[in-house]
């Protein structure tokens, strides 16, 4: 026997086979051995499912039933929390604060850029052209700076120029 | 939230804005116009300058001078001129025929310095000249005499 036919056979059991092939399920069962047994078992499985399956009776209505297990899983549903009323404190300290921390850093830009521009503050620059013996000596007590040049040179001087020499 | 935070958040705003004013102020005010004084002086250890229209430097000058690392024990002043440098702009004078300075108002009392010889520019610097500050710029001259450019700041 097949497993087409045993599937067959259990279709008829079930009663959902039609006219011609239940006529031919019924001749195979009475000609085959297997198929009969088959099918006995097949009857006996059925028939005690059927027998010993359970049933449950509600004491109210079936929509009853049913509304009250909707009315609690809606109470267990976790509820969102309620946002507390934002105060103007709040709102004035979620603006100032990082308007404060922005001003502070222009502040400090500001400062940056100023020292750098600014040669007063002890940044000062030279450049003696044509010159590159020149020093510098800084007298901080008297506050006179000396810049010494080794211009003019000894050979730029005439024999007849003024001892003023520039 | 106490009422001391919420005032001092609420002064933060006017700290700050005081802070960015004086920035600000002190960032892009207009600076006043320098008054400088150029003198043009002779270093030697001669009692006596041979040119009898030179001068002794006045003694605030002279003691500037001798605090300084020269050797020189005399100074005698050959020319003086005032330099009114207004703000952002230069002006270049001349303390002899052969010694022109130019100087340049770059503001917050700093200046921007050009020498020339014999018309060759042979030092441009920027020094900051506040108040009671002085700026020498010094060579040699023949015969073991030196020339000195004293810019100091008038007002």
């Amino acid at each position: 026997m097949t497993h087409d036919s045993e599937l067959k056979l259990q279709a008829y059991v079930d009663g959902e086979l039609s006219g011609p092939e239940s006529a031919c399920a019924e001749r195979l069962i009475a000609e085959d051995q297997a198929a009969h047994a088959l099918v006995a078992e097949l009857r006996n499985t059925r028939a005690a499912l059927k027998g010993n399956e359970p049933v449950l009776t509600l004491p109210e209505t079936r929509e009853f039933y049913w509304s009250q297990i909707q009315r609690r899983i809606q109470a267990q549903a976790p509820t969102q929390p309620a946002k507390p009323a934002t105060s103007i404190a709040d709102l004035l300290r979620r603006f100032l604060v990082p308007a404060g921390a922005l001003a502070a850093l222009g502040i400090f830009c500001l400062l940056s850029v100023s020292e750098l521009q600014s040669p007063s503050g002890g940044s000062q620059s030279e450049m003696a052209l044509a010159d590159p013996a020149a020093f510098t000596y800084r007298d901080f007590e008297s506050g006179t700076t000396l810049v010494w040049l080794s211009y003019p040179a000894d050979n730029d001087y005439s024999e007849d120029e003024f001892a003023d020499g520039i | 939230m106490t009422t001391r935070s919420c005032a001092i958040i609420l002064r933060a705003p006017l700290l700050i804005a005081l802070l960015l004013a004086a920035t600000s102020s002190r960032s892009f005010a207009a600076d006043p116009a320098l008054k400088l004084e150029a003198l043009l002086v002779w270093g030697t250890n001669d009692a006596a300058s041979p040119d009898p229209k030179h001068k002794p430097v006045e003694p605030a000058i002279r003691k500037k001078l001798q605090e300084l690392p020269l050797k020189w024990n005399n100074y005698f002043e050959v020319s003086r001129k005032g330099i009114d440098v207004p703000a952002a702009s230069s002006k270049k004078i001349s303390l002899s025929e052969k010694c022109d300075v130019e100087v340049k108002n770059l503001g917050a009392s700093t200046v921007e310095v050009s020498l020339f010889g014999r018309g060759s520019q042979v030092l441009k610097r920027n020094q900051s000249l506040p108040p009671g500050e002085t700026l020498v710029l010094a060579g040699k001259a023949p015969n073991e005499t030196a020339w000195l450019v004293v810019i100091k700041r008038v007002q």
